[in-house]
């Protein structure tokens, strides 16, 4: 019955919407048109770094090119594997991990914090933390050098790690401080009954109920690492010790290696570019959330 | 990554004055201790950073030849605004900033409303504006460097074989003006999926009555764009305004790996200026000082920007 109601009420709307579908056919071939052309113009350099990985050296350099590969190699894969690029995955591999691991749990830790134990000055506390946004990384650069170079960490993992933690640490604990504050206080009220200490109501009951906020956090964290540039820049000068994203732009003239290096630069943009199409909706309406609630 | 507007937190329910003393005390206490590690990595790293280069801005420290930072008072400032590259740097990031800005905004604003249009295959576009978000910078640089090489490149073979324009084709980054450009290009295209994004979320937040409303009174296509909807979006402005201005000052992996600032100092940046004074030169009182007037403009413009979206928003209510 209700829905007869319904589609009763529908109805006209029905009726004037098949008449703007003639006028509209004509708009939506463009705006398929539009999109389309967009979706080569951001896809392209993506393709097309995978189809030069598949060429042999000959055929990259070859004029006029052709865009498809005429004959698929997988020798470039071969030598990027036993050409030293291992260090510079090893680097990444360890700092992102590491990095995200340290994030997520001191997150989570202050965000409970600010969302549930409110205590004096939390909320000017908070704020600092969220006016370090805006500042441009550069300026903490020299201190961070002068800092590490003092204690040795430059030129190591954890002397990349550390910075990254703390650089990602104020749009994380945002997340987190947003998916506590939406569990309801019911729940965390009846494990206080049971006689759970504060931090075993963190760990056992509120930590699993935000969940979801975690997962944001793992994801977003682990592409800011990966791909962080500027602070492994200025604090790493031994190869030996840079990550993916600085050490691949040393090789940037060396046009000898271009077939290894697209196959490497390949293999670098894979992990989140894999892990981007299995969370994709995940991740879009984390943004939209993080971004609009705050 | 994200600006948001922080709302202070109100407490569940008005704090119970328990009988017992202590475990309120330790109430307190364990909002602190829950707070603490965060808050020392984010102290150590970022705030007293801030502060020490602060200080720092006020000396002259060569890290490699003096052996402690000696005051000099606002001589770096003064330095700064006399030294041809500090200026050089400073226009360029603002011609970028101006570029990138309009470039980013207007594009993320029409294909947030072409995507909002849930056309089919939108899984299949939305897929293709977004992910360049999660690719690494300074490897997208390096693609770009190479689609841009202008012998086996492929821009211009696509110029010259497939479109058949071989006048079109040039060396795009040994020219001043074509080499700004490309790394306007490169920015552009890694940020416009995000603020496509929130400009989407800002599009979503419409509420439905208002655009039945709106079709009720005939507005339609175009009209019902600029009469309703952009109107709408008042505070999405104010969010993707601020996201894009800090990116557009902060831009620094897009020279760094495409130019290194050249063609001569033709996209030399500030950032990058700061970079190099800090770390090829070891100059870091000058660095800081120059960091520090990128992070005032900065900081200038965002509370501009803020405060134009709200004097609007006021004016409308």
């Amino acid at each position: 019955m209700l829905r007869a109601a319904q589609r009763r009420e529908q109805a006209p709307i029905q009726e004037s919407k098949r008449r703007k579908v003639k006028s509209s056919f004509l708009s939506k071939f463009w705006f398929h048109l539009v999109l389309i052309v967009l979706a080569v113009l951001f896809l392209a350099p993506l393709v097309y770094i995978l189809l030069n990985s598949f060429k042999s050296a000959d055929e990259i350099f070859q004029v006029p090119q052709s865009i498809l590969p005429k004959e698929w190699t997988l020798e470039n894969y071969a030598a990027a594997i036993s050409k030293g690029f291992i260090d510079y995955f090893r680097n990444s591999v360890v700092i992102t991990v590491g990095g995200v691991l340290l994030t997520v749990l001191l997150s989570s830790l202050a965000g409970y914090g600010f969302a549930k134990l409110p205590f004096r000055g939390a909320n000017f506390v908070l704020l600092t933390i969220v006016a370090t946004l805006t500042v441009p990384l550069v300026i903490f650069l020299v201190p961070m050098y002068l800092m590490e170079n003092e204690v040795g960490l430059l030129d190591t993992n954890l002397g990349l790690l550390l910075p990254n933690v703390a650089v990602s640490l104020p749009f994380a604990i945002l997340i987190m401080r947003a998916s506590f504050i939406a569990i309801p206080k019911e729940i965390e009220e009846s494990a206080t009954m049971d006689g759970a200490g504060v931090l075993r109501r963190w760990w056992a009951v509120m930590l699993p109920m935000a969940r979801n906020g975690m997962v944001l956090v793992v994801i977003m964290t682990s592409y800011a690492i990966w791909g962080e540039y500027t602070i492994a820049k200025a604090l790493t000068m031994d190869p030996a010790a840079m990550p993916l994203s600085v050490g691949l732009t040393l090789l940037k003239g060396e046009v000898w290696q271009y077939g290894i290096l697209a196959a490497v630069i390949v293999l670098a943009m894979l992990p989140p570019i894999i892990i981007f199409i299995i969370f994709q909706k995940h991740i879009v309406a984390g943004v939209a959330q993080g971004a609009v609630k705050g | 990554m994200v600006i948001t507007a922080v709302r202070p937190t109100l407490p569940d329910e008005p704090v119970r004055t328990r009988p017992d003393k202590v475990g309120k005390r330790r109430k307190f206490s364990s909002g602190v201790l829950f707070i603490l590690p965060a808050f020392l990595f984010i102290f150590v790293f970022m705030l007293y950073p801030l502060v020490s280069s602060g200080y720092m801005s006020f000396t002259e420290y060569n890290f490699v030849y003096d052996d402690a930072p000696k005051f000099i008072g606002l001589d770096n400032y003064f330095a700064a605004f006399q030294d041809p590259l500090f200026t050089t740097a400073l226009r360029n990031t603002f011609v970028y900033g101006v570029f990138f800005f309009v470039t980013v905004m207007a594009s993320s604003l029409v294909i947030a409303l072409l995507l909002f249009q849930k056309l089919r295959f939108n899984a299949f576009y939305r897929s293709a504006v977004f992910v360049p978000i999660v690719v690494p910078l300074s490897l997208a640089g390096l693609v770009f460097l190479w689609i841009l090489q202008p012998n086996y490149g492929l821009l211009n073979h696509i110029l010259g074989d497939v479109l058949n324009m071989p006048f079109l084709a040039q060396p795009w980054l040994s020219n001043a003006d074509t080499a700004m450009a490309s790394i306007i290009v490169l920015g552009a295209w890694a940020s416009i999926g995000f603020v496509t994004i929130l400009f989407l979320a800002g599009l979503q937040g419409i509420s439905q009555d208002t655009l039945e409303a709106a079709e009720m009174d005939g507005a339609a296509g175009i009209k019902k764009v600029f009469h309703i909807i952009l109107p709408s979006l008042r505070e999405t402005y104010v969010l993707t305004g601020t996201w894009t201005i800090i990116h557009a000052l902060k831009v620094f992996v897009e020279p760094m790996v495409m130019t290194d600032g050249g063609p001569g100092t033709s996209t030399l940046v500030v950032y990058q200026q700061v970079y190099l004074t800090a770390f090829t030169y070891f100059d870091m009182g000058y660095a800081s000082a120059m960091g520090y007037i990128l992070g005032l403009i900065i900081l200038v413009l965002v509370v501009l920007n803020f405060f134009i979206g709200k004097i609007r928003a006021d004016k409308d209510a």
